[in-house]
């Protein structure tokens, strides 16, 4: 078992709570020099904890807690990185076990993958009749790049020995597939679906601003209208945080499957 | 009743001239590959040798003078341009069972343990076995190098010795009756080297000797310590065989007692010489010391 209050444990935390303190110095510098426009750290953290105090409550379709903002946009960012990975992985798959494939897809990809979320949106609407399924529908065609690409590296990237060895001792195809291929390309992918997460957590604001209904980019978009700036920096907030969270969830992933461990 | 098997097994192949049956026949063996810009590069040309069943034979010449194609050729792993090899009697058309490949560079599965790196060859290889026997089999090999108490670990804890006889234990547990090893032993230290070439002829020997192995080296002791056999390349572009070297030196051999008898002496300095001419062509100016 390892140590929790280890040096390197102490000095991590050390870090981070330095690194906060500099955040909050830089925003109240901010906040001074526009005369208050952008509220401080103490206003916002008022308003922060009001919000905390019954983040689930439920007062009508246009007047929901945190929390349930939170979840809504947290369960859409699920579904579009969901499908995104679906189509992702064995496209990334394809693309790196052949190279017809590769060559057939790769401009494909290079065209699709700068199109920008908001593009993408009123396609989704034609699609899908709902902003419910255009919000997800564009998180899953902007995320699902980073995958595919990362996917499709790792599996052209394995290396002529690991191929050799397949081939010397006459391994099936789903035995080189099952252990050469699979456990090769894992840690290419995690890497690239941690990229993907991230890419999809940063869609998911402006998605909502344009769909509407539930969650935190509508959230963020209703406050501006409501001028609660504190309410828009608390929202900023919760944002970096989930997103770090969802960061380290995968990094977690990412451990888990190198194989180089010493 | 059997004579004693492995110490002085008669018929065994003490001089390479023996009258076992063929294993190995490569015949009138080309080998090209298309090389950028400059049309075509030829690795070995009209490659003859006829190798024993049970016969140790080492392939040894300069870098890049072709002799891991040419031992590739023999596995499958490269198709000759002209000429053809036999193993056992059947033509060479990829790589089989039938020879196990020990690589230059052990080629273990990093994601694999010890156990299932032996394992997973032994399952693609025979199918038909149940589970136990299969486990039955792998825990023996692993034993043979000594590596049973490692059996858990992954390839990066261990050390290139252990990794090396992991190699060698996948390469004997599928039982080919040829055994290929490409500068098995190049990355070791001196004294680690020592001992797995013990340990390679003793699992020789408990295979009664009835393996054929060619290995290729650079190691001139090394080669003459375990061959019957040495193969000196030229040097490339379309190397050739420059000459087939016999070892007279009886089995068992005794690393420190070998190198004193005058047969051991003798043919080391014939493969030196024909080394270090190549040699001296190349680095001109360099002194070699002996």
């Amino acid at each position: 078992m390892k140590k929790v209050f280890s040096l390197a444990n102490v000095l991590a935390v050390a870090w981070f709570a330095g690194s906060l303190v500099l955040l909050i110095a830089i925003w109240w510098v901010v906040s001074l020099v526009t005369a208050h426009e952008i509220p401080d750290p103490a206003a916002t953290w008022t308003v922060f904890s009001e919000m905390l105090q019954d983040p689930f409550y439920d007062y009508g379709p246009n007047d929901k807690g945190i929390g349930i903002q939170l979840w809504g946009s947290i369960k859409r960012v699920g579904a579009g990185f969901l499908l995104g990975s679906l189509v992702a992985i064995p496209m990334g798959l394809l693309m790196g076990a052949s190279p017809v494939g590769m060559r057939l897809l790769n401009p494909l990809v290079q065209i699709l993958r700068p199109v920008s979320p908001l593009a993408w949106f009123p396609l989704g609407l034609l699609a899908f009749k709902a902003a419910e399924g255009a919000t997800v529908f564009i998180i899953a065609i902007t995320s699902l790049w980073p995958t595919l690409i990362n996917t499709a590296f790792g599996v052209s990237s394995i290396p002529q020995d690991f191929k050799n060895v397949g081939k010397a001792f006459g391994f099936s195809r789903w035995k080189y597939v099952s252990k050469i291929l699979i456990p090769y390309a894992l840690p290419h992918m995690i890497t690239g679906l941690r990229l993907s997460i991230g890419v999809a957590w940063m869609v998911i604001v402006a998605g909502e601003m344009l769909s509407g209904g539930i969650g935190i980019g509508f959230f963020v978009w209703d406050s501006w209208n409501g001028l609660s700036l504190e309410k828009i920096l608390s929202a900023i907030l919760i944002i970096g945080f989930v997103g770090l969270l969802l960061d380290k969830l995968f990094n977690g992933l990412q451990q888990l499957v190198t194989y180089d461990k010493k | 009743m059997q004579p004693k098997q492995f110490v002085d097994m008669p018929g065994a192949p003490v001089l390479g001239k023996n009258k076992r049956p063929v294993s190995i026949d490569v015949k009138d063996v080309t080998i090209a590959f298309p090389s950028r810009g400059k049309g075509v590069f030829t690795a070995v040309k009209n490659i003859d040798l006829s190798i024993s069943k049970g016969e140790i034979v080492s392939i040894i010449g300069h870098s890049g003078c072709g002799k891991s194609t040419l031992m590739n050729a023999v596995s499958g792993m490269v198709k000759p341009t002209s000429g053809e090899v036999i193993v056992n009697g059947k033509r060479v058309t990829g790589p089989g069972p039938d020879r196990g490949i020990v690589f230059q560079n052990y080629s273990l599965l990093p994601w694999l343990t010890v156990y299932q790196n032996v394992y997973q060859a032994v399952d693609a290889v025979m199918p038909a076995k149940t589970a136990a026997e299969k486990r039955e089999l792998v825990e023996r090999n692993l034993t043979m190098v000594n590596l049973y108490q490692h059996r858990d670990k992954l390839p990066s804890q261990l050390s290139g010795g252990m990794k090396q006889r992991t190699a060698i234990a996948r390469a004997f547990a599928i039982n080919p009756s040829v055994l290929l090893l490409d500068e098995p032993f190049g990355a070791l230290d001196a004294l680690t080297k020592g001992s797995m070439h013990i340990e390679l002829l003793k699992l020789w020997n408990l295979d009664h000797r009835e393996k054929t192995i060619i290995m290729v080296t650079h190691d001139i002791e090394e080669a003459i310590f375990l061959s019957d056999r040495v193969v000196v390349m030229n040097d490339g572009p379309a190397a050739t065989i420059r000459e087939i070297v016999d070892i007279p030196l009886a089995r068992p051999r005794n690393k420190k007692a070998i190198i004193h008898l005058p047969a051991y002496m003798a043919v080391h300095d014939r493969l030196l010489s024909l080394l270090t001419q190549s040699f001296s062509i190349e680095d001109e100016g360099v002194e070699y010391q002996e």
